[in-house]
Formats: C-alpha cells, structure tokens, sequence
C-alpha cells in the first residue's frame, strides 16, 4: 500500500517537473513562416524578399492595375465612370470634391511605402549577405530604382512625402521638404542608372535594366519642368538603346505582343485565378451584355466578366481624334450584344477603350495584358516637348512628334503651323492624349501644361489650384502627428 | 526571467508537513437512509466514517454496510440536495437515517478551478446553474443554455444559421485586440475554441465569425455551468482568466439499478420578423419618380416588370424549417464504480435555404473508487456535418444570398427567357437563387476531448491527482462554385477543400489539503499544469471542371493551370503553477488567496511570466450572535476580494518579426512567389492584465424563500494589447503593443423567489445588472477610428474617458426644406437632403463634425424566469430585456447610400420620401443620395438596439404513471422566441453579425427564428 501510494506521489510529481524540466516548452516554434535571422542572409531569401518589393511597386495585386490608372484619370477629359458600388467615389474624382477619406488614396500610398520598406530593409542586409561585390551592386541599384520610382509617384500624387531612407528612423516622420525629395529620386536614379544592367540584359523581364531608370529620371526631369535635363537624357535614350515604335498601335497592347520594342517600363500583368498579378481593365470596358465588338474582332468569351463597373470615354475626347487616326480604332463606338442586336456607343458619352484587349487566356476578372508606364513614344514626346519649352518649336521637336504621328498614319506636322511655345505646347497636350489614353498620364500632363484646373473648370467642375495635389488620405494623418495635410483639404 | 522556484519548495514542503495516522481492529455497521419527509428510500447516498478513508454509498434500496475502524466515532451522510449529517455511532451496529431536504441550499457544492467549495463558504463571485436553471427548447450549445440566466453574462448570438457564432463576454470587455471569449473548462480540460478551419471557400462568402465550435458537445450531457466572474474565481486561471470562466461539469452515474432517460422534441421554424423592401410595383414607381426629380438619367427608367416582379427575401427563405434532437443515457453503477453514457443526435434545418446542421455525439464517464483510490474518466466523441449558404458582411460580385436579395432589382423575373437565372444589368450581383443553388458547401467535424484523472487518499485530508487530458478537432469543408453562378461559369465551376486539424494535451497534478481545526477549517491546492496546442490546416482549390459532377471530390480534373494550395502550422503552449488556501474561522470568518504563475510562449523573450495573485474575504453575519436570532433571516454573507488576471489571447508569434507570404510578381511573363515582412516585432509583448475589486452580498429570508446577491464590481485591464498605428510611411499600419487601459464596473442582481408554494407553485428568477464600459489610457494617441462593413468604414472611435467603440458619426437634424434659410451653410444642399448637424459651425459639415452616437454596450440587461406548477402541470415563461445598446444598421446604410440608383432598398423610408407635395421632416428625397458624402455613419444608421422579449413559453404535462418500467413521462410543448418589442429596424436587435457583442454591426444578418416545439422525456 505504501509502495503505491509513494510511486504514485512520484509519478504525478514526475510529470509535472518533466514539463519544467523540458526548458523548450515555452520556446516559440515558427513554423510556416521564415525567421529573419538568417533568412536575409541568402541568395534567395534577398531574391524572395525583393520580388515582394518589385510586386508592391507594380501594385497589381486585385483591382489595383485600374485603381491605380483611375485617379490619373477620372478627373480629367478623357475618361468618367459610372455604374454599381464604384460609381459613388469615381463621382467625387470626376466632380473634384475628394477628401482625404476617399477611396483609392491609400491603394496609391501604402503599396509605395511597403516597396520602399523593402527596399531599405535589403540595403540594410546587403553587406552581411554571401553575395559577390558585382551582384551586390546590382541588387543596391534595383532597390534604389525602386525607391526612387515609389517616392517618384508618391511625390506627383500627394506632393511632398515623408523620406523614409532606413528601416530604423523614428516612427513618426515629417513630410520632407521639395528640395529633399527631389534631390532623393535624381540621386538615387543617377546611382541606379551607373550600375543597373542594360535593357535585356537584366536578371528577368520585369527586373530593373538602366533604360528604365533613365526613363524616370527623363520624366522626373520633364514633370519638374527640369527641360534640359529632360531633353538630354531623352536623346541620350533614344541614342543609347535600340527603343523602337511598335509598328501597328492597335495591336501593341495585346498580351501576345509583350515585351516588345517600344515598352521601357511596365506593371506586368498575368491571368491567374487569385488576380495577384491582373490587369481588371477590360472588365470595366465590356457594355452591358457584351458580344463582339466587330470592329475589332473581339469576342466574348465565356471565361470572362462582365461587370457593370463602367470605365466610359468621353464622346468630346473621341470626336477631338484627327481624321484617320488610328489610335482610335482602339476606341469602340459600337458593339453587338448577346442578342445579336448591333448597338452604338456615340452620343452618350458612352465609348469603350479597348486598349487593353481582352486576354484569350483570362481567369475571370483576371487579363494579362502589361500596363506600360515608360514607352518609347513616351520618351520622343518628352523630349519635343522639354525642347519646345526650351526653344519654343523647331524642327528637331516637330520631328520627334512626326515619328509618332506617322505611325498613328496621320500626315505630318510643319514647323511653320506651330508660332509660338503655346501653340505647339497645346497641340503637344493633345497628341499625348490620343497616344496614351487609358495609360495614367493624363492628369499629370494637364497639371504640366497648366491645364488641369481650367479643363477641369470648363466642364463645369468647381475645381481649385489645391486639387492639383491629392490629400494625405486620412488614415495616414490620423496615424501620424507630425504629418500636415495638403493646403486646401 | 524569474524562475518561479518558491513554488517547488512549497509543494515539497507541504508534502513534508502531512502526517497521517493507521487505524486498527475494524467493525461493521449498516442501515437504512430515507427522506425525513417522504420517508423514500435514498439511493447512492454517500456515507462516510469521519475520522477514517472508509466510506460507502446505499444501494438502491436505501441501505448501506460500512466497515469501519473501532475508534470511528461518528458517519458522515452526505446527499446532494439534503443537508449532509453527521451521526455518533455509539456503539451501535444499525443506524436507520434520515435526511433532511436541504431547503437552505447553501451546502450546495460549487465547483471552482482545481477543486469544490461548500456554497456557504464560498468568497468569489461565482453564479452556479444546475440544469433546471438551464434555458429550455431548442438549445444548440452550452452557452445558450446560461444565455440571460447569469447576471454579468452577455451572449450575443452572431448569426441566425443553425449551430452559428455566439459571442460571450463577461462583466464587459477589456480588450480591443486580443479575445474577449471568457475560458471555457470541461471537466477540468480547458477548451481551446478556436475553429480548425476558418476561411469558407474560394468565391464563397462567409459569416464573419464561423459556426460556434462548442457545438461539438451535447448540451444535455451537462449537469451545471459555474460561472467565474471575480477575480477571486478566475485567479487561479491566471493568463487566461481576465474574460471569466465557465466552469462546465458533464453529468455522471450515481450508484443504483440501470436508469435510461430518453428526450427528444421536434419542431417547425419560420423566420421571426421580416424586412420589408420596395416590391416590384413600388419599386418602378419610386425609382422612376426620383429619375424624374433629377436622380438618374431617362434611360435608367424602369418601364417593365417582368411577371409580378420577384420577391427575392421570400425566395431565399426556407418555409417551416425542421429541427429535432434525440438524446438517450444510460446511468447506473454500484458503489465503488459509477457510470453514465449517452448519445445524443441533432438535426436543424436553416431559415434560409441550403443550411442546415446536424450532430451525433456519445459520452461515457466513468468513476471508480477503491479504498484511497479514485479513478475517473470523462471522454466525448461527436460528429457535426454542417451544410452552409453563402451570407455574411461581403457585397456586389462577392455577396451572399441576404446581401443580393435586399440589393437585387424586385422588378426582375427569377428565371430569363433561356431558362437561366436572370441576371441583372445594372448590379455586379449574382441572382440570389444563383448563388443559393450554385454555391454550396459542407463541412464535416470530428472532435474527441476528454480527461482522465487519479486520485489518491496519501493521509487524512491529503490527496494528491493527476489529471491528463486531450482534445483532437478534425475538420473538412469542402466548398463548389458550380455553372449556375457567374463566377462558376467565367472559370469552370470552382472547387475548394479546406482542412484543419487543432489539437492540445494538458498534464497536470494537484495536491489538495483539507483539515478541521477545532474553530476553523483549511482547504488547500498545489499544482502544476503545462497545455500545448498545435494547430496544422491545409487547402487546395482547382477550376476549370469538364462538368459540375465530381465537385470537390476529383481536383485532379481540374485545369492544372489553376490548381493552388497552401498549408500552415502554428503552435504555442503555457506551463503553469497553482496554489491556493480557503481558511474559515469560527464558521463566520472565511478567507481566500490563490496564486497562478503563467509562463506562455505568446509572451516576448523579455516578458516570458506572468503573476496573477488574489484574495478574498467574507462574513457569514447571520452566524453572528446579534443576527443568530433572527428568525427570518436564513443567509446573509458578505463578499469581497481583489485580484488581478490575465489574457494571453494575442494570437501566436506576435512578439516576433518574420517573413510571411508577399505578394506575386512576374518575370519572363511567369507568376512568382515572394516573402515580405509580417510585422514590426515588439520582444516586450505580454499578457494584457486585469485588476478586479469586487464587493458582494449573499442573503437568503423566510427559510430562504426569498434569496439572492448583489454584486458590485470595477475591472481595470491594463498593458492592454493595442494594435497601435504607425505612421504608414513605415510600410506597416500598426505594431502590437501593451499600452493602454479599459475599465469595466457595473452591479449584478440575482434574486430567487418561491412565490406560491401550495398546490399552486410559482417561483420565479430574476436577474439584471448593469454595465459602465470606459477606455482609461490610450497610452497617449488621441483616439482610433475603427471599424469597416463593406464600403462602410471609420464606424466607431476608441477615445479615453468614452466606451469602447463608441459609434463616431453624423447627427441629423432633419431633412432640409424648400423655405429653409440655405445661407447659413457652404455646402451643396437642396431640398429634400438630409440636413446633418454642423456641430462646429464652420458652414461645412466635414469629418471634424462627427460626434459620438452610443456604443454597443447595454446600460442594463435583466431578465425574469417563471416556473409554475399545478398537480402534473408545468409552465415556464421566460423574458429577457436588452437596454442601451446601440448597433449600426448597415443594411439601412445600403438603402441612404445605395451603390447606385437601382439597388433595392428598404420600403419604409423609400415610401415615405421627401417630395415637394410630402415635405417629410424624416426621410430625404433619395434624389442625390451621395451628394453630401459618404456620412453613412450617422444618427440614423445607428439605431437603438434595445428590446425586451418573450424569449420562450413551455408548458408540460407530467402523466400520471406507476408503472414498474416507466419511471417518468412527460410531455411538453414551447414556443421560442416569440414576442419582441423593439424601435429596431433590422431583423433582429439580438443578433450581431459583427462578431464581437462589444461591437455591434448589422450587416446582411442571417435571420433569427421562431421555433415551435414538441417534446418528450421519458424515464425507464
């Protein structure tokens, strides 16, 4: 009896100094996740962690690819929205009666924040990783590109920005002032630019290559009003790389003409059933009940949505066309529906951009058609313009704007129609329109150009010089007591 | 790190110190116990010699034969419901008892963490239900079955669906982002209630908050639910006693010939209160009248109604829904081993179509004595197969049924003219019935939890036990988009399998000390207990079907292209010390301090223990000479105690920084995966620490006729756990950290009353308390705005000095009017617009305009319990009141703030719209609905949640049998859920499909039902 009654005293006091005994008991195990010890360390954990940072720049991940493009957009001339549960914040970018609470603010400042994390946190880790001095440098260049080209769009969307250069400064941080920001993206584009590899060169279509820094750095230039600079890097380009115009306009949008020689730069879009990497454009360019659209040769396939969130092209853009132009075929003005009823888009302010034609292998709301944010016509525009700016209209610009004219299959331009800066500077305002509709550029254009409060205006918006910047959406100021909103908001 | 190891020595010590004694030469003494009223024969009456281990139980005649030591002077007759007696032998050798009812109550036992009290001596704020307190009819889970019973108790049901989430918090919430779920123990196994699969498939919408993972236990295996509120009780639970405890004791054997009991009911369910929409007609008329004032363009009107349009609310109900539950059990034993096994099976269809949940549970427990020895063993298996349908707090191209009926165009046909569900072109909605039949999903859930436990008589008054337990939960859901729906068809039907697996063991021994003194007693408890979790899920999902057959049951033939999965493991485990002394002096005097150390691996390297202390005093007063007199006065007791408990519900791994899954990129035009930083880590996390003071009356009159308590109490949570913005330039919007504090005080009031007992007996229950909820350190940020429904965001602020949550939004005045003096405002209004209060006065009403609109916290809730009887006849009515609590209605959101013009809205303010010929001071013209803003926030949305309702009515008939096989029949039939007042416009003010009860959101909300009921109980 004794024995029992003591071996059984033992054995519950056994279990119990076992758990003690056990010193890991209480150590907290990882399982399905990486620890950062040594993780930053390698090869692939500095690949892995970069590729969250060029994912995070491309802001591609669900519905971003539009809602990126749409506050570019939506409070300019080209383009309005309606229809469904969108309508009610695309009303307020298309009235110019945003607040700091509205919708599609932080989807165009968190993404570039978190690249920018990223990127400080590998240049953090750089120099204890087993890497050799050459893929070191061309890593620190890529993480500089892509700071840059984050605080390149963050600046032209809100203005200043805080200037978060390292993972370890203080929490909160004011917003850094026009001469540190600019002064950051030139410096860190000029770094990158020496040691990123030549276009084509790079470790993967979608990784960063010299051309695509210097394209920033020339439209840096341009949107800062920097015109030699911009004019020089832009004929440094066009010189230096073998860019090219795309032959046929119409088709160069296609997912299977990617990766051609007029796209410098893009957001690389592919169909996947999670639409982490999709393009959502055509959802929102389908009309309702959507067929074919003949002119085209587009059908609808069954794989893909339709939704009743409408992207819609303005008939005064459309009619603003040259005649000929065959930019605008891209641009659909009828279209057959599913009862095989031919129904017209005109008149209505009811046009559909097709840009983006609808991928054959799309998953849903998920295409893979690129959206490029640097293509060569870009880099010709840029630099006819910085010259016009500069000299007032010569040749040399007239050419630049002939080249992409040309393969638009409109007649050339002479000098001698454009008398002044102005005239030219306006006629500049419209081509970029017909050649980059439905590609992001235009707000920034007519800010450029001084006319995105006065178009604003003439289409009856109650418009103000403050809407040229964004607000700090609201959930960043509330986070932050150092920050100051944008005067106006 | 400190290593906690005083404790080692006291448990050695307190080893040392027992000394225990042998008895010689033994003599045998038996007898009879009955009723000292009925004079019945008492079964399984427990009969012990005092002074020795030697007891017995009487067998089913009432008699008992105890062999005793010769020095054994008295025997002790201990019975559950009759005042236990002690008796001298003086040297008989028969000893005929009889035991008296224990009218008093007070010796009851109440069970609390690791060990028994008497009632009487009880110090913490404990409320006990035994199954006659129990809520009745249809009653899924063990916290329904103490819904409204408990004072201090709120159980907000989250979903009307069957087997749905119920949120639970006791004495208010003190946490924003770690659990407020009280610890839930099942026979001395704390649960871990986190669900094994969480997400609810690929394009299928879920409930915010899953199916309530109590329901794997069959809530007639349960004999009674403590609940533990002060900190006295819950101390000994330590970092996981902050939220309470409840206490759940599964029902056991008693010794005696086989007992069977059978019950069963069955039952109809239709949906309590409907919503009213626009119909078909109304609709076009409507809609087209706010185009004509300027609300749309004339191509958007509506010039046709396909049939008599579609009510699409009613095409998703389910008409008299079946529900019904079998539950049989076996009980018996003799005296040295008892048993009880039961089976119980549930069936119930859902208000809505395609939901329903069944259950099959089995329970044996098994208890054994021997000498010294006592062996135990509690183990339940159960089977649930849930079938669910899409709902929940999602919209547009992702809504659930609720969501896309109240939205969906009324003047659309169900079927198009090809035979297909009608889709409409103005939403990004799919057809209600489309995403009814075409999205479906099942779940089926295997848990198996139980303990073991022996325990061991090493002296007098000394024991020692060990207790080992486990719980396994296996879950599948399988999920299938079929062609039916828009999305099944763009991709080919899409088939999702979601699995999971939650397991944890618990060791642990205790040591129990008990002596009487001469003028006191001592109760004591030493122990030691560790529990690890480990928790593993896997999914996989795959599109692109040939055909809708094979579902979920061959992804293989599926586009390989399309195939994904993923899996996850996580862990995390505690490693505790116990200890705890009652010490009564005088009978009068009572004293408690318990001690938990916690070490848990949530907590950072810095901060890896925790100390969680109490203590507790009462006064029994009417054992004092001045009262003692005092006929009338049966009990009267005062309470206090201190203490402080913890939360470690922060999830695992929040300490630490690591590297989860980034986003996808594409190089070479191929997808590729990445890694990104999961947080900013913060090594000093710890476990959220509540301070409670608590101060209590017990008091019984007229022989306890009349009984009751009072409580009062204040809980102060400090290092709350908040999730603490950042500035967003960092990359992260927020860091976990220990800073700030809530508090929590309010009075609890149970009073038990025998109003009528002749032949005509009434007693009634009632219970109320209230409830002051405060945010006290915000460690220094001036407020979180929080909280999102769909495309609704900012709903309710988090401010020092306010509740918690508190709404945040726009009060409205009223609506403006054509001879309003529109100059005293900037803005753009008409006529007919909601006219908001500019509460600065700047002429603009902005965000700096919002105030607070209430919060989610009732100011008091009460309830009122009735039981009748007459001869065979019972009735039970129960009704239970809400008041003060605020919820925002987002549905009613939906209808001020429609996505675009063709949604369908609510009738009521539709109906009544401002026009310039009905200038209504209520409802705005619905012409620019937007036009203000989106101020979807505002003193309409958020509507007064309170209610009062006539929760159920059961009346029984107990037939008059004397057979010798039927020992007990009855009949019965209730009513649930009957009668509710409320202002509320939504379907229920009960329910809150936001999850948590201190945050009440309304969203798409799957029904409530009433429920009728037949039943019966038989005893063989």
């Amino acid at each position: 009896m004794k024995t029992l009654r003591y071996s059984y005293l033992v054995l519950s006091i056994g279990a119990m100094c076992m758990l003690q005994s056990c010193s890991k008991f209480l150590d907290e195990e990882v399982f399905s996740q990486l620890a950062p010890e040594n993780f930053l360390g390698t090869k692939e954990g500095i690949e892995s962690l970069l590729t969250d940072a060029y994912a995070r720049t491309a802001n591609m991940n669900s519905n971003n690819s539009i809602y990126v493009l749409a506050p570019q957009e939506w409070p300019t001339d080209i383009l309005y929205q309606s229809g469904d549960n969108v309508e009610r914040t695309a009303r307020d970018f298309i009235n110019f009666t945003w607040d700091p609470s509205i919708d599609f603010l932080t989807t165009n400042w968190d993404p570039p924040y978190q690249a920018i994390r990223d990127a400080n946190l590998l240049l953090e880790n750089m120099e204890n990783a087993e890497l050799s001095d050459g893929e070191k440098k061309v890593y620190i260049a890529e993480c500089k590109f892509l700071r840059a080209i984050n605080y390149y769009k963050l600046y032209f969307m809100f203005g200043t920005v805080p200037l978060r250069t390292t993972t370890t400064q203080t929490l909160q941080l004011a917003r850094a002032s026009e001469e540190e920001i600019q002064h950051f993206i030139e410096s860190e584009l000029l770094a990158a630019i020496a040691d990123l590899p030549a276009p084509g060169e790079e470790a993967a279509y979608g990784r960063a290559h010299k051309a695509a820094a210097m394209g920033y750095l020339c439209k840096f230039y341009l949107n800062t009003k920097q015109w030699q600079k911009s004019a020089v890097i832009a004929e440094d380009m066009i010189n230096q790389f073998s860019y090219d115009l795309f032959p046929e306009y119409k088709n160069m949008f296609r997912v299977e003409n990617e990766r051609n020689a007029e796209y410098i730069w893009v957001r690389p879009a592919f169909a996947s059933s999670d639409r982490a990497t999709a393009n959502s454009w055509a959802n929102t360019s389908f009309p309702d009940n959507f067929a074919e659209a003949p002119s085209l040769g587009i059908k609808y396939l069954s794989t893909y949505v339709n939704w009743p969130n409408e992207f819609r092209i303005y008939d005064d853009f459309y009619n603003s066309f040259e005649p000929g132009d065959k930019r605008r075929d891209l641009l659909i003005t009828s279209y057959i529906n599913s009862a095989g009823q031919t129904i017209s888009l005109l008149g209505d302010n009811n046009i559909r951009s097709f840009k983006y034609w609808p991928d054959p292998n799309a998953q849903g709301a998920s295409h893979g058609n690129d959206i490029p944010e640097i293509r060569f016509a870009d880099i010709l525009l840029t630099r006819a313009e910085a010259l016009n700016e500069l000299n007032g209209p010569t040749q040399a610009s007239i050419d630049l704007i002939n080249q992409v004219r040309t393969r638009a299959g409109l007649p050339k331009l002479a000098l001698s129609d454009y008398s002044s800066t102005e005239a030219l500077r306006d006629h500049l305002l419209k081509e970029r329109g017909w050649e980059f509709y439905s590609e992001g550029h235009r707000r920034m254009d007519l800010i450029r150009m001084g006319k995105f409060i006065e178009n604003a205006q003439k289409r009856g918006k109650n418009a103000k010089a403050y809407h040229a910047l964004f607000p700090i959406p609201q959930v960043v100021m509330d986070a932050d007591p150092l920050m100051v909103q944008n005067e106006g908001y | 790190m400190i290593k906690p190891v005083f404790i080692k020595i006291w448990l050695v010590g307190c080893i040392i110190a027992m000394a225990y004694s042998h008895a010689l030469g033994q003599t045998v003494i038996n007898g009879k116990v009955m009723d000292a009223q009925s004079n019945e024969a008492l079964v399984g009456v427990s009969v012990k010699a005092i002074g020795s281990t030697a007891g017995t139980s009487t067998d089913e005649k009432g008699n008992y034969s105890l062999t005793v030591p010769l020095n054994t002077k008295e025997l002790e007759f201990r019975f559950l419901g009759y005042q236990t007696q002690a008796i001298a032998i003086n040297g008989r050798q028969t000893i005929p008892v009889l035991l008296h009812p224990d009218d008093a109550k007070l010796d009851e036992v109440v069970v609390v963490g690791y060990g028994t009290v008497k009632k009487s001596d009880l110090t913490g704020s404990v409320t006990t239900l035994s199954s006659k307190d129990f809520n009745k009819g249809a009653i899924t889970s063990a916290d329904q079955l103490i819904a409204g019973k408990a004072a201090g108790v709120q159980v907000v049901q989250n979903s009307g669906e069957p087997g749905g989430g119920i949120s639970v918090n006791i004495r208010g919430v003190g946490s924003i982002n770690a659990g407020n779920s009280p610890l839930y123990v099942i026979d001395g196994l704390p649960l871990d209630n986190s669900a094994a699969v969480t997400g609810s498939g690929t394009s299928f919408t879920g409930m915010r908050t899953v199916r309530n993972p109590l329901n794997s236990i069959n809530p007639n295996d349960i004999a009674s639910i403590e609940v533990l509120k002060d900190a006295s009780a819950t101390a000994i639970y330590g970092s996981r006693g902050a939220n309470g405890v409840v206490l759940i004791t599964t029902k056991s054997g008693s010794s005696g010939a086989l007992r069977v009991q059978y019950d069963a009911y069955a039952g109809m369910q239709n949906v309590a209160h409907k919503i009213e929409l626009l119909n078909a007609p109304d609709y076009m008329r409507v809609m087209n009248a706010i185009i004509d004032a300027g609300g749309g363009n004339e191509s958007q009107k509506i010039t046709d109604i396909s049939g008599t349009g579609t009510n699409w609310l009613d095409e998703i109900y389910h008409q008299q829904a079946a529900i019904q539950n079998h539950n049989l059990s076996f009980s018996g034993g003799n005296e040295h081993t008892t048993f009880l096994a039961s089976l119980n099976y549930y069936d119930q269809d859902g208000i809505l179509l395609h939901s329903n949940n069944k259950r099959y549970t089995g329970r044996i427990n098994l208890e054994h004595h021997a000498d010294r020895f006592k062996l135990g063993l509690s183990l339940s298996t159960s089977y649930s197969k849930d079938l669910y349908v899409p709902n929940g707090m999602d919209l547009n191209e992702r809504a659930g049924i609720v969501y896309a009926a109240i939205n969906y165009d009324p003047t659309l046909s169900i079927w198009d003219d090809n035979g297909k569900y009608t889709l409409s072109k103005d939403m990004n909605i799919d057809n209600p019935l489309a995403i009814a039949n075409g999205k479906q999903a099942r779940s089926n859930l295997y848990r198996t939890f139980g303990t073991i436990y022996g325990e061991y008589q090493l002296a007098e008054g000394l024991s020692a036990k060990l207790n080992v337990g486990g719980d396994v939960v296996n879950q599948r859901r399988d999920t299938y988009v079929n062609r039916l729906t828009i999305d099944g068809n763009a991709a080919g039907g899409i088939a999702s399998i979601l699995q999971g697996k939650n397991s944890n063991y618990l060791v642990e021994g205790t040591i129990n000390y008990h002596r009487d003194f001469k003028q006191s007693s001592l109760n004591a408890v030493i122990g030691m207990t560790g529990q690890r979790f480990i928790d593993n899920d896997f999914s996989a999902e795959a599109r692109g079907f040939p055909a809708d057959v094979t579902k979920t049951d061959n992804l293989g033939l599926g586009d390989p292209t399309t195939h994904i999965t993923s899996s996850g493991k996580s862990s995390n485990s505690l490693l505790s010390y116990l200890g705890r002394v009652n010490y009564t002096l005088l009978n009068k005097y009572l004293f408690t301090t318990a001690l938990r150390v916690d070490g848990s691996s949530r907590f950072g390297t810095n901060n890896k223990y925790g100390y969680f202390p109490s203590v507790a005093l009462g006064w029994k007063l009417n054992e004092e000479d001045f009262l003692k007199n005092v006929k009338s006065l049966s009990n009267l007791k005062l309470r206090t105690s201190w203490g402080q408990t913890g939360n470690q519900e922060i999830g695992n791994y929040q300490s630490m920084s690591t590297f989860g899954t980034g986003l996808k990129y594409v190089y070479d035009g191929v997808q590729v995966t990445s890694t990104t930083p999961s947080r900013l880590a913060n090594l000093n996390l710890k476990w959220e620490t509540s301070e409670q003071l608590n101060l209590g009356l017990d008091f019984g009159i007229l022989q306890n006729r009349v009984s009751g308590t009072i409580d009062w109490y204040t809980k102060n949570t400090k290092d709350m756990l908040l999730n603490l913005p950042v500035p967003r330039s960092t990359g992260f919007s927020t860091i976990m950290t220990n800073i700030g504090g809530v508090r929590n005080s309010g009075f609890e009031f149970m009073l038990t009353t025998n109003n009528l007992t002749g032949a005509f007996k009434w007693d009634s229950n009632i219970s109320l308390n209230t409830l002051k909820n405060k945010v006290t350190n915000l460690g220094g940020i001036e407020n979180i705005i929080t909280g999102s429904a769909g495309s609704t965001s900012q709903i309710a602020i988090i401010e020092e000095g306010k509740p918690l949550n508190s709404f945040y939004g726009y009060k409205i005045a009223g609506i403006w009017q054509q001879n309003d003096d529109f100059s005293v405002t900037d803005d753009q209004v008409s006529p007919g617009d909601i006219k908001y209060v500019d509460t600065n006065g700047d002429r603009v009403v902005n965000a700096e305009d919002r105030v607070l609109l209430g919060s989610s916290f009732p100011s008091f809730m009460w309830s009122f319990t009735n039981t009748f009887s007459y001869k065979n006849f019972g009735l039970y009515v129960f009704i239970e009141g809400v008041n003060g609590a605020k919820m925002l209605n987002n549905n009613l959101v939906d209808t001020y703030f429609p996505a675009n013009l063709k949604r369908n809205r609510l009738a009521e303010p539709l109906l009544n719209r401002w026009t310039p010929e009905n200038p209504s001071s209520i409802y705005p013209s619905f012409v620019n609905p937007n036009g203000q803003g989106q101020k979807t926030v505002n003193s309409y949305t958020v509507e007064d949640a309170s209610y009062i309702r006539l929760n159920t009515i059961r009346l029984s008939y107990q037939l008059p049998l004397k057979t010798s096989t039927i020992k007990a029949l009855s009949l019965y039939v209730s009513g649930q859920n009957l009668v509710t007042i409320t202002d509320y416009t939504g379907y229920d003010p009960a329910l809150n499909p936001n999850g948590s009860a201190n945050f009440r959101i309304d969203w798409n909300a799957y029904p409530s039902a009433r429920t009728f009921l037949i039943g019966v109980n038989l005893g063989l």
